[in-house]
């Protein structure tokens, strides 16, 4: 499988680019150069052909979703959304089968301790970075599943190791041929296109 | 009231400042100069710049966003997304607790999902607004505004239109959007949204459809006429009389 990783200057892109090498092309790709082993692409997410070329060929994207270093709120929402929605739209229109995206579980932590919280519930996220800016990611990501684009799975991070992390995606990863067509009734074996796990513990 | 119009020099901003300058002190706003004079104070300003919006939101009671870009994919979102979060910060900054947005129908009602399938499409459905880049992106901006009021005691409605027109220029037959409205009746919805008791609204997040009452009930104005006192004028009935 092509595997294509976002935010190759983070440290989770670089450990999970490590672990699915073993298995799958891995591409990295960051907004600014990164020295890596892996293949690199340099990408600032835009609307023009490049974008599109990012991602022909790339069966599926690991979208990390992390902030440059020293980035401004600003530009870290402008990331967010606007680049999440150009890589997705280059992605649908190349032909990529899945996204994954990495979120946060902080967009649950403002839920009373104790509860059980489930995927199913309402994302409650502050008006700053980081919660804000996954919770955006989340909100442009989600309408391209919606239209059926695109099948999308949201993994929200909690307190995990780098090895949960990758168990959560390498899972993520194996359904990518199971989506059956859409027409089809859950009974029959269709999955939504849009899905999303807690990976971790639940910030409290 | 002192109140601050971001895109102020678009198509609707001369209405609606016309309509608010009898009894509101104001402060327009926008990336262009006016191609007519304006009443108020006018700032060259692009709303994706935070400082700039912070700083002209300075001694304000209320901000009027209707900054609109369309078609571009970067500058969509610089001024639908990123410019409600700087119009947000600035409410936030100066204390301000009355914001009123703009958005396009499909804001929430995504084209491809309700319009053409359904009736009585009405403004309390959960945004669903597609990739469509316009609705999207304003979309983004309507969560960014409902994020900030779950957590600040700022108000927010957002008005959402479709198609103006111009009464005197519609032509009998004429193609028209399933929601239109005169770009005078939209102006007047901003004074009562100035004037209206903040505890009178259901929540700091409401939004609106606004519009001419029409015949086939495709969207639903209702909730304007109800909570806002809208009063929907009967000067866009040629197109289909």
């Amino acid at each position: 499988m092509r595997i294509l990783i976002t935010s190759a200057s983070h440290g989770r892109s670089a450990a999970l680019a490590d672990h699915l090498a073993h298995h799958h092309e891995v591409r990295l790709t960051e907004r600014v150069h990164v020295e890596t082993e892996h293949e690199f692409v340099l990408s600032d997410l835009g609307h023009d052909r490049s974008t599109n070329l990012l991602t022909r060929g790339i069966d599926a994207i690991i979208h990390v979703a992390e902030p440059l270093p020293e980035e401004d709120v600003s530009s870290q929402l402008d990331a967010a959304t606007r680049c999440t929605y150009n890589l997705l739209m280059a992605a649908a229109e190349e032909g990529a089968q899945k996204v994954i995206l990495l979120s946060t579980l902080d967009l649950m932590a403002a839920y009373p301790p104790g509860y059980r919280v489930k995927e199913t519930w309402r994302p409650l996220p502050r008006t700053q970075p980081p919660t804000l800016t996954k919770h955006m990611a989340e909100q442009v990501i989600r309408e391209f599943a919606r239209e059926g684009s695109l099948d999308v799975e949201v993994l929200r991070l909690g307190e995990a190791s780098n090895e949960t992390v990758a168990v959560a995606v390498d899972q993520a990863l194996s359904q990518l041929d199971s989506l059956a067509p859409q027409h089809r009734s859950k009974e029959e074996g269709a999955r939504d296109p849009w899905s999303i796990t807690h990976v971790g513990e639940r910030p409290q | 009231m002192n109140v601050l119009i971001l895109g102020g020099a678009g198509m609707l901003g001369p209405y609606v400042a016309r309509e608010l300058a009898p009894n509101h002190n104001l402060r327009i706003t926008d990336i262009t100069p006016p191609e007519e004079d304006l009443p108020g104070e006018f700032l060259l300003l692009d709303a994706s710049d935070l400082d700039g919006v912070v700083d002209a939101a300075a001694g304000m009671d209320a901000i009027v966003n209707l900054s609109v870009l369309r078609r571009h994919r970067r500058l969509a979102w610089d001024v639908s997304t990123r410019g409600c979060y700087n119009m947000m910060q600035a409410a936030v900054t100066h204390g301000i607790s009355r914001v009123i947005n703009t958005g396009p129908h499909y804001t929430v009602a995504g084209r491809h999902i309700t319009e053409i399938l359904d009736f009585g499409i009405g403004p309390d459905i959960p945004p669903q607004p597609g990739t469509n880049l316009y609705a999207i992106t304003k979309a983004m901006g309507l969560e960014i505004c409902r994020v900030f009021t779950e957590h600040h005691d700022i108000s927010v409605q957002s008005y959402l239109f479709y198609n103006f027109k111009d009464p005197a220029a519609i032509q009998p037959g004429e193609h028209y959007a399933p929601y239109v409205i005169s770009w005078e009746n939209a102006a007047e919805v901003f004074t009562l949204g100035l004037d209206i008791d903040l505890d009178a609204l259901p929540s700091r997040n409401e939004v609106f459809y606004v519009f001419a009452d029409m015949p086939h009930d495709k969207f639903s104005n209702e909730k304007a006429k109800r909570i806002l006192g809208f009063k929907p004028r009967q000067d866009v009935e040629n197109l289909w009389k």
